[in-house]
């Protein structure tokens, strides 16, 4: 199955350095040395195995933009899965950002009026102090230019892990099944007496899915329920936090041509195994009872293997 | 493989403390009552000396040194890792006149000079400042950093070290023939890789007077766990204390120095409200991002085999070196393909300062692994004994 994703926005708002690095495990500081993409550069990412993202990364100089809105209009916005549309936080030209971004809205409902919309706020590593209130007024700039459609937007940057978190949500939009593989997360949680069991895709390390229910951050009214995991009060960041930690050491291993496999950890606070789940997933499970052993963890690990590879087939299937 | 309690045993015999060099007058009592080794730090302006100051000791993010500002008067900072350290973060304008103190006190002189600036003036400043300690203590330690090799590509980069290099060396021959024999080492650093990590080790190797016998503790492990590397390593500023005696390698350097710097971020991360005391600890945070560098927090109060208020107590009980068995120590390990057999790099806290990393082949650590964590428990002793001999020369002389 086949996805295609829109990635729009001024040009040197970010879109390819962003690719660069959530698909090419390319480190942040290397991307001053990416170019200007001219046109459109596709990429066909294999996510999930069956799952092919067909990122359509466009170059924003004016010349381009004028010819997605004309002559390629129909191109450009035909099946479109996701439209992803990056702005630059210190933007000197906003007002042309929206003109152009209003347009796109406009071939997006012409031609995929299906399609998710996410904005981007890119660069908040170099937007002003007090940064979250340079954030929302931005961010209420761009819902007020999104008329009545539905958009997410978010804050990101490459330098931290909120790429990951954007990055996270909009995958999470595209996989077909994600509550079913929740729901089987949770079951395997419950076995392995864990806290909390992540499972994460295996070149990007997005997150597909979570043993708990997570409420979208579209939504900041929802009542979260007062479930087992709200106990332990753990860091909102931590989904985010560890694809970004594990990404950049699976850098660091490629660096000396060895390829990161597994890892084990009993620390003071917690005992974790993260380790391969099917082809194209690895898993995190998180305990907090010290009596449980990491063998343990990864003998339960390898019982689940064959129910989600199954699940997985499945879930693309339909 | 269990032939290690052996081998084990007569390293720790060469370490009574009659054989052991007697303190210099270069490590001072400092307000916890603890000897000190000093480390000055200079530089000119806007070398760098404060960021790899920051960098190294406070966790700070290479990025975020941009931001940090002029130091105006000497900072001390005290940092305790396997030896206290007390380094002195000098304003660009100091001299030997308003250093305020004798250069003698000093183990070691860390003079920082910004790969660009070739001219002439860091290179007079730092030139006065080697004849200076030359002449007050020709025994200290002389290290050249020449920083922010980031900012340079590869060529001009190892021209411009070299260029310094030969001006240093011409100008001290011209003043006098004997300083010839002056030892300089230069280091080419930067604080956005680990070459800051490694040259700093490289300087602290020279202060730990213990360094022989954790050497020998390493090697003795290595060669028992089938280990082709093993590092001990301070975990919050991820320099590394010993290692065995193969060559440091320094790909395999850096992947330890990520390796911890993951396991020190993951540390705290899914830290449980609800779940808190869990583990029988030692007395000590966690190996975490957490400040270690505050000074008034001396080692009385980090060493989990130590009885509480030891100062002047000078009873080395043999009982409480050891580490009571319901201590948790914290140990993690990861595989690595694709590298036949495999490699598994393991991660074992040995002291609350000191993690010891090691490369096993992954067969071996699979298959044996409670060899290797036996030898990871004789290795442990040895070090918080040599720690303590350490402390006890420290605080009691």
């Amino acid at each position: 199955m086949k996805k295609k994703v829109l990635l729009m926005g001024a040009s040197g708002s970010g879109k390819t350095s962003m690719r660069s690095l959530i698909f090419s495990n390319n480190p942040a500081s290397l991307t001053a040395r990416l170019g200007a993409t001219i046109d459109v550069e596709q990429n066909h990412v294999r996510f999930l195995g069956d799952l092919i993202l067909n990122l359509w990364d466009c170059g924003g100089q004016d010349a381009f933009m004028d010819s997605y809105l004309t002559t390629q209009r129909s191109t450009i916005f035909q099946h479109v899965g996701v439209m992803i549309y990056v702005f630059d936080i210190e933007s000197q030209g906003m007002n042309k950002d929206l003109e152009y971004y209003r347009d796109c809205l406009e071939g997006l409902k012409q031609y995929s009026p299906e399609a998710a919309v996410f904005l981007l706020v890119h660069k908040m590593d170099l937007a002003r102090e007090p940064k979250n209130v340079v954030f929302e007024k931005k961010k209420r700039e761009l819902e007020e230019a999104s008329g009545e459609g539905a958009v997410t937007v978010f804050g990101t940057s490459i330098y931290d892990e909120s790429l990951y978190k954007a990055w996270s949500s909009i995958v999470h939009t595209l996989i077909p099944n994600a509550s079913v593989l929740s729901r089987h997360l949770t079951t395997f949680a419950a076995a392995c007496s864990a806290t909390e069991v992540v499972l994460f895709e295996r070149t990007t390390f997005l997150v597909i899915a979570t043993s708990s229910p997570v409420t979208p951050p579209s939504l900041p009214g929802a009542t979260a329920e007062q479930t087992d995991l709200d106990r332990h009060e753990l860091n909102p960041t931590r989904y985010e936090r560890t694809s970004e930690l594990v990404k950049a050491f699976k850098h660091s291993c490629s660096r000396v041509r060895e390829e990161f496999h597994s890892l084990e950890m009993e620390l003071y606070d917690f005992t974790a195994v993260l380790d391969e789940m099917t082809r194209n997933t690895y898993v995190l499970v998180i305990v907090h009872d010290p009596t449980i052993e990491t063998a343990a963890l990864k003998l339960n690990i390898r019982m689940a293997r064959r129910k989600f590879e199954e699940l997985q087939g499945d879930s693309l299937l339909s | 493989m269990v032939n290690g309690p052996p081998s084990y045993a007569a390293t720790s015999t060469t370490l009574p403390r009659t054989q052991r060099p007697p303190l210099n007058g270069h490590k001072s009592l400092s307000g916890d009552g603890v000897t000190r080794t000093k480390i000055l730090l200079l530089g000119l302006r806007r070398a760098g000396k404060t960021s790899i100051q920051q960098v190294l000791f406070n966790n700070l993010p290479p990025k975020q040194t941009f931001y940090l500002e002029t130091t105006m008067r000497i900072v001390k900072h005290t940092f305790d890792t396997v030896i206290p350290l007390e380094i002195w973060d000098c304003p660009g304008n100091i001299t030997v006149e308003t250093l305020g103190a004798p250069l003698s006190q000093f183990a070691t002189m860390i003079f920082v000079i910004d790969i660009r600036d070739l001219y002439n003036q860091p290179i007079s400043k730092l030139v006065e400042f080697i004849v200076a300690a030359y002449q007050a203590n020709p025994d200290m330690s002389l290290e050249v950093f020449v920083h922010k090799a980031e900012k340079l590509q590869e060529d001009d980069k190892i021209e411009n070290f070299r260029q310094i290099h030969e001006r240093v060396s011409d100008r001290l021959l011209d003043i006098a023939p004997e300083y010839e024999q002056v030892q300089l080492n230069f280091h080419l650093t930067s604080v956005y890789d680990h070459s800051l990590h490694e040259a700093f080790s490289k300087v602290l190797h020279k202060l730990v007077d213990s360094l022989p016998y954790l050497e020998d503790l390493l090697n003795v492990f290595c060669a028992n766990s089938q280990s082709p590397k093993a590092f001990l390593f301070d975990t919050t500023s991820r320099l590394y204390i010993a290692t065995d005696a193969s060559p440091v390698d320094s790909a395999t350097f850096n992947l330890c120095c990520d390796y911890l710097q993951m396991l020190n971020s993951f540390g705290t991360l899914y830290k449980s409200a609800a779940a808190d005391a869990r583990r029988p600890l030692p007395t000590t945070p966690p190996p975490s991002a957490s400040s270690t560098s505050s000074p008034s927090r001396g080692p009385t109060a980090s060493d989990p085999g130590t009885p509480t208020g030891t100062e002047g107590t000078s009873t080395p009980n043999a009982t409480t070196l050891r580490p009571s068995r319901d201590l948790f120590y914290p140990s993690a390990s990861t595989s690595l393909h694709p590298s036949t057999p495999g490699t598994t790099l393991t991660y074992h806290l040995i002291t609350p300062q000191l993690a010891l990393l090691a490369l096993l082949p992954t067969s071996v650590y699979e298959g044996r692994r409670g060899l290797i964590e036996f030898n990871v428990v004789f290795f442990r002793e040895g070090v918080q004994e040599i720690s303590q001999v350490e402390k006890e020369a420290r605080t009691g002389g």
